[in-house]
């Protein structure tokens, strides 16, 4: 860690809190980046972010110099992005609409887009998004997490499985669940070809 | 032909696989692995477009700074204000007095050298010795050599039977001081035995100087009664410092 963050977090720690602007400066696009990548929506992005940053500044007077604040902001982003999507996710299956052969919103039924049209229209439209966000939605927290690290930022498999605290083979299973389950929620789609 | 499986082929795209070369040969020849490879490569490719929306970063510093609270470190000696550490110290630092005193009066006791009291030792007097027998005569012979200093005529019989039994018992203190090797004690009381013989066996010369001292006779060997005055004058203050040296010892 270089000067500028050690004194940084020295001034926080002696009650200059504009002093955290130094670090949130440097690390905020990089742990919102990951945010995303774990929830997969914008808002929840940055309420992830932010949550990341606050947790990391009520903690910082536990945090050891000897390591990188960004490695140590990074897990605490991962770990709090997790607990959003789990959070989203129970408020879904709460209030989750049902699918039906008619729209109502006052029984909250929906219809269901057809996935036997076209690869090419869906993958190029609004249904395509939709689409790969369900694909997305559909993987648990862990396999979404170590898929998108690893692929979308390419991290390593040890940060991953480190930030995850599991062991690292853990974090390579995780990361081939997710890719099986996504070409086969992609594969109607794509007409079979994928 | 041996088939790759589907999570093999994955660890292949990823570049995760430690198979690499081998995979590669056998995509090149099996028509089922390279189309599910493909398959493989056309998920991930479609799975990392998505692109991540730009953020405002005043607004989410404002968003974080609206909820931060002023950090103070702990005062690194916070503990002491806790009231059962005051109670818990003073128990410690007492325990530890109570080793060190009985420490000191036993390395004191064993190891303490024996100075030379009599030659330095300054301080307040004491009638305190350590030995009653000691104490009572030295403080006999005090009184006596006292009186005998102020004197301004001739000794009486009294004061030189006085001088004569200390003088006696001086010579087993002085055999005494020397057989616990205490040199100081021995050399002050064999002075005081001078002073006392000197006393008991006054001569008629050294009587009529004393008691023309103040008469002024002019024949009278003044350096005789000059000299004992001197000696006793510088033998009260050793066996007032011998005493004082008695204390210490206590």
């Amino acid at each position: 860690m270089d000067k500028v963050e050690r004194d940084a977090i020295q001034r926080v720690l002696t009650g200059d809190r504009d002093a955290y602007r130094v670090l949130m400066e440097r690390h905020f696009h990089a742990v919102h980046r990951i945010t995303f990548r774990i929830t997969g929506d914008p808002e929840d992005a940055e309420e992830a972010a932010q949550e990341a940053f606050l947790r990391a500044y009520s903690k910082l007077a536990s945090f050891r110099m000897d390591s990188t604040f960004s490695t140590w902001i990074t897990r605490i982003a991962m770990n709090t992005a997790l607990n959003l999507v789990e959070r989203r996710n129970r408020d879904l299956s709460r209030h989750a609409p049902r699918i039906g052969e008619e729209t109502s919103s006052a029984e909250n039924v929906v219809q269901f887009a057809d996935q036997s049209a076209g690869p090419e229209r869906l993958l190029l439209d609004h249904e395509a998004t939709t689409l790969r966000q369900a694909a997305l939605a559909a993987l648990t927290p862990m396999e979404r997490t170590a898929f998108t690290l690893r692929h979308m930022e390419e991290m390593p498999i040890a940060e991953i499985a480190t930030a995850l605290n599991v062991t690292g083979n853990s974090a390579k299973q995780a990361v081939f669940r997710a890719v099986a389950k996504l070409r086969q929620a992609l594969a109607p789609a794509a007409g079979g070809r994928l | 032909m041996k088939h790759f499986s589907e999570e093999e082929l994955i660890a292949y795209q990823l570049d995760e696989s430690s198979e690499r070369d081998a995979i590669r040969r056998h995509l090149e020849e099996c028509a089922p692995c390279e189309a599910m490879s493909d398959s493989i490569a056309e998920t991930l490719r479609v799975f990392s477009a998505e692109p991540v929306p730009e953020v405002d970063l005043e607004y989410n510093w404002q968003r974080v700074r609206g909820h931060l609270t002023v950090l103070e470190t702990k005062p690194r000696f916070g503990w002491l204000k806790a009231g059962w550490m005051w109670g818990a110290a003073g128990i410690v630092v007492a325990a530890v007095l109570v080793i060190a005193l009985l420490q000191g009066v036993t390395v004191r006791h064993v190891f303490a050298p024996r100075p030379n009291y009599a030659l330095n030792g300054h301080g307040p007097l004491t009638t305190q010795p350590v030995e009653p027998a000691v104490a009572g005569h030295l403080d006999a012979a005090e009184r006596l050599l006292t009186e005998v200093n102020h004197a301004s005529g001739p000794l009486d019989d009294t004061t030189r039977s006085q001088a004569h039994a200390l003088l006696l018992k001086n010579a087993v203190y002085v055999s005494d001081a020397h057989t616990q090797g205490d040199v100081a004690e021995a050399a002050v009381l064999e002075n005081l035995g001078r002073v006392l013989t000197t006393i008991d066996n006054e001569p008629e010369a050294v009587r009529r100087a004393r008691s023309v001292k103040f008469s002024e006779e002019a024949d009278a060997p003044e350096g005789v009664g000059f000299r004992l005055e001197m000696n006793t004058s510088g033998l009260l203050l050793e066996i007032r410092i011998l005493r004082q040296n008695d204390d210490r010892k206590q």
